[in-house]
């Protein structure tokens, strides 16, 4: 039976950041970091994009071989296509996501922490010795590894949470269901992203194009299936498409869900950290995860080194990383919960009166503090939603 | 749990589910399973509900009729 110390279930960004830290704040502990799917990075399940400031704490995108695409614009569109310019409203990526998760995963290996590939824990208990025994599977060899503590970074699905006892589960409201093309040979600015709000488009949620090359783009969207006539995201998706570039090549296509909630109650037990998407850390606005779940994971890494050298796994010590996620970002995305609660009000005919009034703000000058400002100003109906975010 | 619908449990059609995962946290009974590449609901737990059904974002569960015999013949995941 394998006795590690630190045991990281998934190796995407939450994963792999988490193993680095553990091992990096404490060389002497053995960190083992596993990998369902046999290839690290690979199903893609995601939109790719990621802010700049976020992605330098942890890689530098400069040259990198796991950036597809500079972005340097935004680009909102109403339902009506009319769109409101955000010239460099902020420096962005649009990673290779097979390659990014890739790298982090090498960088976890060259810290020190051995990284398995096409290795999956399928169940997990606690027992009298104050480890947990997690069974993972290997090609069909079965084995159980002793582990003081265990980090679940496996996604969405998690599985580490529900094993703990932890409650995972989410509100229908609160759940994107997600659809993406790759699409080739479409026509758009390939150094912005695209955002369209519509209640036609995407109800609940928004459809994006973020481009990776000229003429290259993931193209998707997210929508809450309380608010859909029937249809499901692909098929929102396939009409969307075929409006908009019916000419596209499809050569790539994923699906997904992306939580838009706020954080877990508890993303920690005795001996056990949940972070990353499997704890709901995801940007409820936004929908973005990948620097999230960075950061959850380098909290959960140094806090799981700290505990182990202090011979304290217990419930209560772990809770550190718990009220160090939430100071740290958990807090505000209660904040950006109510936003997005009162976003969701807006019909289409209104946000097409909105991107009307931006627009008569000049592109220089367009800040969205401003937008904001000229929003309220000329759509005294947001007030209540100000009120609810600054009060 | 108590169910919802007495006669209904949700199914899966693996020629279609895209194992993304994301209708596991969506069940209030955490009946639904995905391991070795595998998507199962536990005929036990499911409750009816039909709460995993609608998100699915390529529409591959859906409700069936929950029979003496689908109960006997399905797999179970304690």
């Amino acid at each position: 039976m394998p006795d590690v110390d630190v045991l990281v279930v998934g190796a995407g960004p939450a994963g792999a950041v988490a193993a680095w830290e553990a091992k990096g704040a404490a060389p002497e502990l053995d960190v083992v970091l596993l990998e369902r799917d046999r290839a690290v990075g690979s199903p893609v399940r995601c939109a790719e994009g990621v802010g700049d400031a976020g992605l330098r704490e942890f890689a530098n995108p400069d040259g990198a071989d796991w950036v597809s695409r500079r972005i340097k614009d935004v680009i909102f569109q109403a339902p009506d296509d009319t769109e409101v310019v955000l010239a460099n409203s902020g420096v962005g990526w649009i990673l290779d996501r097979t390659r990014f998760d890739a790298y982090l995963a090498a960088e976890a290996a060259r810290s020190g922490a051995a990284v398995l590939v096409g290795t999956e824990a399928t169940g997990m208990s606690r027992n009298g010795d104050g480890r947990w025994h997690v069974q993972v599977t290997e090609r069909g060899r079965e084995t159980t590894y002793r582990a003081r503590i265990v980090i679940g970074a496996d996604g969405v699905e998690t599985m580490v949470g529900r094993w703990a006892g932890l409650d995972t589960r989410v509100p229908s409201r609160d759940m994107e269901s997600c659809a993406q093309y790759v699409l080739q040979g479409i026509d758009f600015n390939p150094d912005a992203i695209y955002l369209q709000f519509s209640t036609a488009i995407a109800p609940g949620g928004y459809a994006w194009i973020f481009p990776k090359a000229v003429g290259v783009a993931n193209v998707g969207l997210g929508i809450v299936a309380l608010k859909t006539d029937g249809r499901n995201a692909r098929q929102y998706l396939d009409d969307w498409i075929a409006r908009r570039f019916p000419a596209g090549a499809r050569t790539g296509y994923t699906v997904g869900g992306v939580i838009v909630h706020t954080t877990i109650k508890k993303a920690y037990g005795d001996g056990v950290l949940i972070a990353g998407d499997a704890a709901h850390m995801v940007n409820p606005l936004s929908g973005g995860g990948i620097n999230n779940a960075m950061k959850a994971g380098r909290l959960a890494g140094r806090t799981a080194a700290a505990a182990i050298r202090e011979g304290d796994t217990s419930e209560r010590r772990l809770s550190q990383y718990h009220d160090a996620w939430m100071e740290l970002i958990g807090d505000d995305h209660l904040k950006y919960y109510r936003i997005k609660q009162a976003l969701e009000h807006m019909d289409d005919e209104f946000l097409n009166a909105l991107a009307r009034t931006v627009n008569k703000i000049p592109a220089e000058k367009r800040s969205l503090g401003r937008i904001f400002t000229q929003a309220l100003i000329k759509h005294p109906q947001l007030i209540p939603m100000a009120a609810r975010f600054f009060v | 749990m108590r169910r919802v619908t007495p006669d209904t449990i949700a199914v899966v059609d693996l020629a279609v589910c895209d194992r993304c995962g994301l209708c596991l946290p969506l069940c209030p009974p955490e009946a639904i399973h995905l391991a070795l590449n595998i998507l199962t609901v536990d005929r036990d737990e499911c409750t009816g509900c039909e709460k995993c059904v609608a998100p699915c974002p390529v529409g591959a569960l859906s409700m069936a009729p929950l029979t003496p015999d689908a109960r006997l013949l399905a797999p179970t995941h304690a």
